[in-house]
């Protein structure tokens, strides 16, 4: 890992009008707008409810700045610039993992700026042991996403870059439960979700904000971990055929 | 005339070339991009890869710098693999296309790729080589093309590397930066550098060269010093009627002083000389008779693609 070339990478993350909005101002306006549609103040489960979206729109958060880091390998593969860094002595993991991390750290303004507003404007408490579940365990349990978002840049063009992460993101988040509840969707719907990671995201850690739709702890890191090494594979893979074919 | 460059390079730094391709192939399914390339490059040399598009520049290119596999064949980079050579920062190249990013200034990208290599030339230095250092501030999308290409020289020249790579630099640069360019180019080969680049302007090649290595359809087609190349391809050819002309004249054409090639119908003559007064005053005396002389260029460019483009052409010309 070269730190100077990681921190060129995230600045240059931040210059982007579209990982602005999209990645830190997004999740936090859509986490304000649920927590006062879906539920009214004086509804007794308020408190959860607004838990259990401030949980989605985190995970929304972090999802976005994945798919948005890797839009950044769809343009450096098609500007010819990840040709010339292999004129470098950056090597291919230190390429890759270098952008994995920068996935990783960029999603922290979603992961810290949500709960902030949730605390201050919406009144959200939880305890110590809740907060460290719910951002350490988002956190972590985003790596197959930004797996997915480097592979998605591995395989579009800049100009099918957008679509494609669009439809990913939209899909799996609706069907991992991001933006409604699972419980109204037809059966076959929440039998896919089964299958997705965003789905045992929020698994993951909605323990900490409510007692319903629980999963297995267990099952929920083993799923998580299965795709990171599946999607790890398959970006690896398409990166050494990359680069031997140019 | 006897030893070009490429066999007294063989012979003195087979060793310790710059650069060695041996036999050298590439297909991408049918067609045979790179179909055979032997090339020695001395260190210190400067060589320009000529040819028309398509005729395999970029291809070995690629290969020398190790962003694609040979399909047969070897190259070495001062003896070790291309791989191992840009490992060792040894190799700067200057890619055909983008290869910038828009997001970045110019300080930021070239600092960045300097951050990438172990022994760089100093950041200001590189700016200031590659003339850039009133840009250095702007971003990659506000510079015009020429501005682009300089941005990409600092690129490739930060790492100070022993080869230089250079696939037509000056592609999107109209004649004034192209001048600039080749000029901070001398100060670079000044150091003794080795410098490779793919052109397809000839006088870029005669002007900037030591050596001219010519490809056509794969093949290394001509490899000489720029004085060989540019007397194939300064030639002019002498139209003239030749009367009463038969066999005899046509055995008599071929043996005046200076002719490359000659086409004789009827009693017109056509012949392409290499030094057209050598060959008109010899043809005069001959010939006496000889009337209704034309003398005209053939033209760089035409010349260049006559070289290039004939069937005809034998594999290593101008030896």
């Amino acid at each position: 890992m070269n730190p100077s070339y990681l921190a060129v990478e995230i600045r240059r993350l931040f210059r982007s009008m579209r990982f602005l909005i999209f990645v830190v101002a997004f999740p936090v306006v859509m986490f304000l707008l649920q927590a006062n549609v879906f539920t009214k103040a004086s509804a007794p489960d308020h408190a959860a409810v607004v838990a259990v979206v401030m949980v989605n729109m985190m995970a929304f958060g972090l999802f976005a700045a994945a798919t948005t880091n890797g839009t950044r390998l769809a343009l450096e593969r098609a500007s010819g610039w990840q040709r010339q860094l292999r004129l470098t002595p950056l090597s291919g993991a230190s390429y890759l993992g270098g952008k994995a991390v920068s996935g990783m750290l960029v999603g922290l303004p979603a992961l810290l700026l949500v709960p902030l507003v949730a605390i201050l404007v919406e009144g959200v408490h939880l305890d110590g042991a809740g907060w460290l579940r719910v951002i350490a365990g988002l956190w972590l349990g985003t790596i197959p996403l930004v797996l997915l978002g480097l592979l998605i840049g591995q395989i579009a063009t800049p100009e099918s870059m957008q679509p494609i992460s669009m439809i990913v993101m939209l899909g799996m988040g609706f069907l991992g439960g991001l933006w409604i509840p699972l419980e109204g969707m037809p059966a076959w719907m929440q039998d896919v979700s089964q299958l997705l990671p965003t789905y045992w995201l929020i698994g993951l850690v909605r323990p900490a904000v409510t007692n319903e739709l629980l999963v297995s702890f267990p099952t929920a890191i083993a799923v998580l971990a299965g795709w990171t090494v599946v999607l790890g594979a398959l970006v690896t893979r398409r990166y050494r055929k990359d680069s031997a074919r140019v | 005339m006897e030893t070009t460059q490429a066999t007294r390079g063989a012979r003195d730094v087979a060793a310790g070339a710059a650069v060695r391709l041996s036999g050298l192939k590439k297909h991408y399914g049918q067609v045979r991009a790179v179909d055979g390339v032997e090339l020695t490059i001395a260190p210190g040399e400067v060589v320009a890869l000529l040819g028309p598009n398509g005729a395999g520049k970029s291809t070995t290119v690629d290969m020398i710098l190790g962003l694609s596999k040979p399909d047969a064949g070897e190259v070495t980079v001062f003896g070790k693999t291309p791989g191992d050579a840009v490992r060792a920062g040894m190799i700067g190249a200057m890619l055909q296309g983008g290869a910038l990013l828009e997001d970045l200034t110019v300080r930021e990208t070239v600092r960045m790729v300097a951050k990438l290599h172990r022994t760089p030339m100093p950041l200001d230095q590189a700016l200031q080589r590659a003339g850039i250092e009133d840009i250095a501030d702007r971003r990659a999308n506000k510079l015009s093309g020429g501005q682009k290409q300089r941005v990409r020289f600092a690129v490739a020249l930060v790492s100070d590397p022993d080869l230089l790579v250079l696939d037509e630099p000056t592609a999107a640069m109209d004649v004034g930066t192209r001048r600039e360019f080749w000029k901070s180019m001398y100060s670079f080969t000044d150091s003794g550098r080795t410098v490779l680049f793919a052109t397809h302007y000839l006088e870029e090649a005669e002007e900037f060269a030591d050596r001219v290595v010519l490809m056509r359809a794969g093949r290394v087609v001509a490899d000489g010093s720029v004085a060989q190349v540019r007397a194939l391809a300064g030639g002019r050819t002498i139209r003239a009627v030749l009367p009463g002309a038969g066999e005899e004249t046509e055995r008599l054409v071929a043996t005046l002083p200076a002719v490359t090639d000659f086409e004789l119908r009827g009693e017109r003559v056509a012949i392409s000389s290499s030094e057209s007064d050598a060959t008109l005053r010899a043809l005069m005396a001959a010939v006496p008779a000889v009337h209704d002389i034309e003398i005209g260029a053939v033209g760089l460019e035409g010349a260049f693609l006559s070289l290039t483009s004939e069937e005809n052409t034998e594999p290593g010309a101008a030896r």
